[in-house]
């Protein structure tokens, strides 16, 4: 016989364990294991039976792994969090009893406890960390533009502010922005950071206000955790592009307000001279199976290049020679120089070789202006993120690197109606005249169309076409710029149509005779026939019966096929199993309620434009 | 040594003050004294007569003796102190000062307190006579009467022209206002003033020292143990500490006035070796959807939300709205403003990220067309009925209809009690029977060599001939089922309106619901509603016998049923299935269709299939050497009874709705094969009266046609 199965010993019930179960177990406080979870990362689970997992209840709990808090209880964290607990205690009793120097020693010595090893534990590799630091993002961003309060110091705000502007400038130095979305909740980015796409959200630049039903220690939890996982992305992320980490700060700079341009990127000039041992073997492995293959590459991109030559005459682009001589050279380092400047050229080889299919130097031949009412934070990381050199006057912050009265301004970021300029200078004439004025929306719909789109419909002034969501949406899903282009065939469908209707009206008295006929006349060959002999005796133009005979006989292949086939698959569906059945409820739910959205989208779009229509008629 | 200094340092401190007491003492005596000397009497100087005399008889310095005069000067007041006050004497025996307190007489005077007090009530509660006339009693047992005390307005007036009236107070005893005297007013005053009351008593009394100071010292150690060790030797253990902390210091594990610690934390490359763990990264949460054309700050204009989608929006609960803004439209980007819900949005992210339960779930991304089971096209499982070729119309609810056995007859029978016989192809009917009562049940008997076809009303079977038969059928209809032990009428009264044959089954057991023959045509069941137990009866015509098959059975018989080729009985209560052997009187199996409540069950023609249906719209195909659960369970509209041809691979169900269904159910030889059931067709063409819709549906044997009574009382003729 075998062992007895006591209940509540396997299964469920084990493995799954209440909230305060947890809590109990841990013996700490909720707020603590809230801190906790948060900064491992652990939630909780839906067990397939909440009954069974509950030991027969049925009360409303959330459920943690019971593996996951058996974790929790090693954690290093929880220990620091009762010492906190503890040197709380002492100090309340310090100050209530009047000891201020011991008091003091005592906050001296607090217990702080590190997040690194979360860090590592919850993103074992870069890309990982990489992968997940949207929110993080999105959290720093809104806190460096949150008012300080006895909750948030400043310090953190300023710490908060830190990490965004190094963000900003890593994505500009490495040209890594990839879309940009204006909508009502703020700005969002796209960034490609190691293959992995980073997506953020900035606020305008308003005052938030936190609402009273937040709590904000949850949010400072988190904030904690990002800003520990943003320091050592951004560590990694700067040291592999060859930059000092953290970048040093100008503080006259930041005094004027110069935002991100405060900041000094620095570039790792020399290589400590006291390699490991270990390290340099590796290197020097890698630089020789780089080199082998850089050979062939070379000697054959050689015989390319000759032959291209050959064939071309003297247009051969300087750029093609440039990158030509890059690799010769780099095939000859290996051999010559030292290892290490060996190693780091094949990432940079490797580098160029991928795919670009965006072009990161879109505004690179332009030179912007920014108009004092355009927010700058937005539009000097959109433009210098693409290769643009970007002004603005001192009103919107320092450090501009040129003013107004610069001759290389191509572009001037407007955001104001048009005014007649009563008393104009000529200078400052032939200057506007120079330089195109263009609203905000021009640079985000160029960043997202991949190219310099016409600046003529964004012009001062102008009413701006509809900003569109660059991130698209589900497959099928109604698509505003399709039907645009659809809207100009149907148009011209429709005017043929109206042509046809002046012929049609001659006839209307024979058409529903000629359509009787024509229905009845697609069952079969002889009834055609003796259709068509009726037409001819009613006098109807021979050419309007075909097409009406074919019309109708499309009509009847459609509704039998499709009556047909509808009634088959009516009568199949009875033969599905009730799990089946029920998947196809929800997969048709789903389609139906997607269809409908489409179609109500759809609807609206033409009647706004018969309004339209009308309006332009009248 | 050090207690000693101390207390000299004390009296160095107290002497100064202890002489500026003094004189301020004297200045306020001084004052009482004169009132004191005209109060008391002579007397009080004889009262210390010792204390003069000890004093006068040890003062050696001069010093001493002025101050043993003022002793004096002021022991003469003492008398009346509530202090005695002492004096400093120098003992005899021991060569010291000592403090002498004087004695205390106890003669009879010395108590002063019972000197002059004419009230003797003693210590009680006075408000004991606070409603009597008198206080007490004196020596003689006479009542002290209360002196008489003024009204407010004599108290008022003793206020203002006696000058010691606010010195007085009310003694209770007395029940008058009795003056103070000069001591109590001093106390008083010095109680009012925080000073210790009474006026004599020194804080800063000179120390004596008993056992210490010069020439005193203690030779001989008050504990005879020997002093400790520790006293003089340093502590090991302290060393030992001390030495730890040292040792930590050196090491550099404590640093001493360390730097506070730097709130900024450190960071360095922490992905810069290889993972050393090999557990799989945990999942990553689920990203945010991404924004969508309508979040633009400039949509499309079709995307802003109408006045009824917008006051939708608002009036729905936050959280069941679909999107948690709404689409606006702002025609510069210098116009948007911030968005207020801007951080509610991140931390409801943040509640979700840390409070939700996370569930994996595969996205199917499947076309729905593709769960539809794939059948063969029913044009290529022809024939099946598929139209209404007639319709014959009875008066009432046509209950119960049958086909004869060579397909071309049709009885049908309805609730008034007739009983028509029809012709299948054109309609045409030939005959009609009257019974009383409703019919509850018709079957046609499956032989070929006879005709005739069994009714059942209340309580009765009757066996009738159809007219018009060929006469030799005719005759071997006559004479076979010989009604021998049945109640027959005699052949000579026969005609065709009666019956040939009648069964009367026992009283009140109630309508026959149904029929059914055995296919050999000599066995018949019925089951009958009324019955308490024995409702189902086996009729063997050939010895016109009949027998009740079961003594008891548990739930009410629903329907009966002959198996085809073996000697088995099916019999369906309200939800099982039992499955008898009719030869071996033994119960077979129990099927379990898991049906509320069965109305309909046909054997399939193979002989190894059973069709359940019920009526809650369930059709259940059992596999007979198989399981006792169903195989397959289509969805159906099937509520009504439903039967399936011999000839073709058809069945049909019917519903409430007044629609039939065709089946096309095949089975296999090849026993790893599943029986393949494709639904084929639905007919519409009965109405729905009262409820019911088509009540029985019977096909005919030779063609794939179906016979249908509804209860909207037709009986219609379905040709493929």
């Amino acid at each position: 016989m075998g062992r007895l199965r006591q209940k509540g010993k396997a299964g469920a019930a084990k493995a799954y364990v209440t909230r305060s179960a947890a809590i109990k177990k841990l013996q700490c406080s909720l707020a603590d294991f809230r801190r906790l979870c948060i900064l491992k990362g652990i939630f909780p689970r839906e067990p397939k039976s909440r009954k069974r997992a509950n030991k027969g209840s049925s009360a409303p709990t959330s459920f943690y792994y019971a593996k996951d808090i058996a974790y929790l209880a090693h954690e290093p964290v929880l220990r620091k969090l009762r010492e906190h607990k503890a040197f709380a205690k002492k100090l309340s009793r310090a100050l209530g009893r009047g000891e201020w120097s011991s008091a003091k020693s005592l906050e001296e010595n607090k217990p702080v406890y590190k997040l690194d090893h979360i860090i590592k534990e919850r993103y074992p590799t870069f890309i990982d960390a990489v992968r997940d630091i949207d929110d993080a993002l999105c959290m720093i961003f809104l806190f460096a533009s949150l008012p300080s309060n006895p909750r948030i110091p400043p310090s953190l705000i300023e710490n908060c502010s830190r990490l965004a502007a190094e963000w900003q400038l890593y994505v500009m130095r490495s040209n890594s922005l990839r879309k940009a979305f204006l909508s009502i909740k703020g700005v969002y980015y796209q960034a490609e950071v190691m293959d992995q796409t980073v997506t953020w959200l900035i606020p305008y630049q308003f005052t938030q206000t936190i609402p009273i039903d937040v709590d904000v220690r949850v949010m400072l939890t988190f904030l904690e955790l990002y800003q520990t996982l943003l320091g050592f992305v951004f560590f990694k992320l700067y040291t592999d592009a060859g930059l000092v980490y953290p970048p040093s700060l100008d503080a006259k700079k930041d005094e004027s307000a110069a935002g991100v341009g405060s900041y000094l990127l620095q570039e790792v000039s020399q290589q400590p001279d006291k390699p490991k041992a270990p390290k340099v073997k590796v290197v020097e492995v890698e630089g020789r199976q780089v080199s082998g293959k850089d050979v062939y590459k070379t000697i054959k991109n050689l015989a390319s290049s000759s032959s291209d030559s050959n064939s071309m005459d003297v247009d051969v682009p300087t750029a093609e020679n440039d990158s030509v001589e890059i690799e010769e050279d780099f095939v000859m380092q290996p051999s010559k120089s030292d290892a290490q400047t060996a190693s780091s050229l094949p990432t940079l080889q490797s580098l160029e070789a991928l795919p670009q299919s965006i072009n990161t130097s879109l505004f690179a031949p332009y030179t912007f202006w920014l108009s004092r009412e355009t927010s700058r934070p937005i539009f000097e990381f959109l433009v210098r993120s693409f290769g643009g050199r970007i002004g603005w006057p001192s009103s919107s912050g320092g450090g501009s690197p040129f003013d107004e009265s610069d001759d290389s301004i191509t572009h001037v970021i407007i955001d104001r109606p048009v005014i007649e300029q009563a008393q104009e200078t000529d200078e400052q004439r032939e200057r506007r005249l120079k330089r195109k004025y263009v609203q905000p929306q021009w640079v985000v719909d160029s960043i997202n169309a991949g190219k310099i789109i016409l600046e003529a419909p964004y012009a001062q002034g102008q009413t701006l076409p509809p900003h569109l969501s660059p991130f698209g949406e589900y497959v099928g899903a109604y698509d505003p710029a399709a039907i645009a282009n659809e809207e100009a065939a149907a148009e011209e469908e429709e005017e043929s149509e109206e042509e046809d209707v002046e012929i049609e009206d001659v006839e209307a008295e024979d058409a529903e005779a000629l359509k009787a006929i024509a229905t009845a006349a697609t069952e079969d060959a002889a009834a055609l026939r003796a259709a068509e002999l009726a037409a001819e005796a009613a006098g109807i133009d021979p050419s309007a019966f075909e097409k009406e005979v074919s019309k109708s006989r499309r009509q009847s292949k459609k509704a039998s096929s499709g009556g047909v086939d509808e009634a088959e698959t009516d009568m199949n569906k009875m033969m599905m199993s009730n799990k089946q059945k029920k998947l196809y409820e929800k997969v048709k739910y789903s389609q139906n309620k997607r269809n409908t959205e489409r179609s109500k989208l759809e609807e609206k779009k033409k009647s706004l434009e018969k309004q339209k229509r009308k309006a332009s008629k009248t | 040594m050090a207690l000693n200094s101390k207390k000299r340092k004390q009296n160095d401190r107290e002497e100064p003050s202890d002489t500026f007491n003094k004189a301020v003492d004297l200045e306020m005596l001084s004052d009482e004294e004169g009132e004191n000397d005209i109060e008391s009497d002579d007397g009080d100087v004889d009262d210390f007569p010792e204390i003069n005399t000890g004093s006068e008889e040890e003062e050696e310095s001069d010093e001493e003796d002025e101050e043993d005069v003022e002793d004096e000067d002021s022991d003469s007041d003492s008398s009346l102190h509530i202090f005695p006050k002492a004096k400093t004497i120098v003992s005899d025996i021991t060569g010291q000062e000592k403090l002498v307190y004087p004695e205390i007489e106890p003669d009879y005077d010395s108590d002063s307190s019972t000197e002059d007090a004419p009230n003797r009530v003693g210590d009680i509660p006075m408000h004991w006579y606070d409603d009597l006339p008198h206080v007490g009693y004196d020596m003689d047992g006479k009542r002290v009467l209360k002196p008489a005390r003024g009204d407010e307005l004599d108290r008022f007036l003793s206020t203002v022209e006696d000058p010691t009236s606010w010195t007085s107070a009310f003694d209770k005893t007395a029940q008058t206002d009795k003056p103070l005297t000069a001591e109590e007013l001093e106390l008083i005053r010095r109680l009012y003033a925080n000073e210790n009351p009474d006026a004599e008593y020194d804080p800063y009394e000179p120390l004596t020292e008993w056992f210490t100071g010069k020439g005193k010292e203690e030779v001989m150690p008050l504990s005879a143990a020997p002093e400790p060790k520790r006293r003089w030797v340093p502590s090991k253990w302290e060393h030992k500490k001390v030495m730890k902390i040292v040792r930590a210091i050196r090491q550099g594990r404590i640093i001493p006035n360390k730097a506070k610690t730097t709130s900024q934390p450190q960071f360095y490359s922490i992905w810069g070796e290889s993972s050393s763990s090999s557990a799989p990264p945990p999942l990553p949460a689920p990203k945010p959807p991404l924004p969508t054309n309508s979040e633009s700050y400039n949509p499309p204009e079709e995307y802003l939300p109408t006045e009824e989608e917008k006051k939708q929006w608002q009036e729905t609960d936050p959280e069941d709205r679909e999107r948690d803004y709404l689409p606006q439209k702002y025609s510069a980007l210098r116009l948007v403003p911030g968005y207020d819900r801007f951080i509610k949005d991140r931390f409801n992210r943040q509640l979700d990220l840390y409070m939700a339960p996370r569930v994996q779930r595969v996205k199917l991304n499947i076309d729905p067309s593709s769960l539809i089971p794939k059948l063969p096209s029913p044009n290529s499982l022809k024939p099946f009925p598929t139209y209404k070729s007639l319709k014959v119309a009875h008066a009432s609810v046509t209950r119960c209809i049958s086909v004869s056995p060579d397909g071309a007859w049709v009885v049908s029978g309805d609730e008034s009690g007739n009983v028509g016989l029809w012709e299948v192809n054109v309609g045409k009917e030939i005959k009609k029977w009257k019974f009383k009562g409703k019919i509850g049940s018709l079957e046609w008997c499956p032989r070929t060599d006879v005709s005739y076809f069994v009714v059942g009303t209340e309580d009765t079977l009757h066996f009738l001939i159809p007219p018009n038969l060929a006469p030799s059928v005719l005759q071997l209809t006559q004479t076979r089922p010989s009604p021998v032990k049945w109640s027959t009428p005699s052949s000579d009264t026969w005609t065709e309106d009666s019956a040939i044959l009648y069964v009367h089954l026992p009283p009140s057991s109630g309508l026959p619901t149904q029929i059914t023959w055995h296919r050999r045509g000599d066995y018949m069941a019925s089951v009958s509603t009324g019955g308490s137990q024995a409702s189902v009866w086996i009729h063997q015509v050939s010895r016109r016998h009949s027998q009740a098959p079961f003594k008891k059975v548990r739930g009410k018989v629903q329907l009966v049923l002959f198996h085809p080729m073996k000697p088995w009985f099916f019999v369906a209560t309200q939800q099982y299935v039992r499955m008898y052997n009719l030869s071996e009187q033994k119960l077979l199996k129990t099927f379990q269709p898991g049906i509320k409540w069965i109305s309909s069950m046909d054997v399939h023609p193979s002989g190894d299939h059973l069709i359940v249906g019920g009526y809650d719209r369930k059709l259940c195909w059992f596999d007979l050497e198989l399981s006792d659960k169903p195989y397959k369970i289509p969805h159906t509209r099937n509520s009504g009874p439903f039967t399936s041809t011999q000839l073709y691979p058809l069945f049909a169900s019917s519903s409430d709705d007044g629609a039939i269904q065709i089946f096309h159910s095949r089975v296999y030889n090849d026993l790893m094969t599943d029986p393949l059931i494709v639904p084929l067709k639905i007919l519409r063409g009965h109405e729905v009266t009262s409820g019911l819709g088509v009540l029985q549906v019977k096909w005919c044997s030779r063609n794939p046609w179906l016979v249908s009574a509804g209860a909207d009382g037709a009986v219609n003729v379905w040709c493929s």
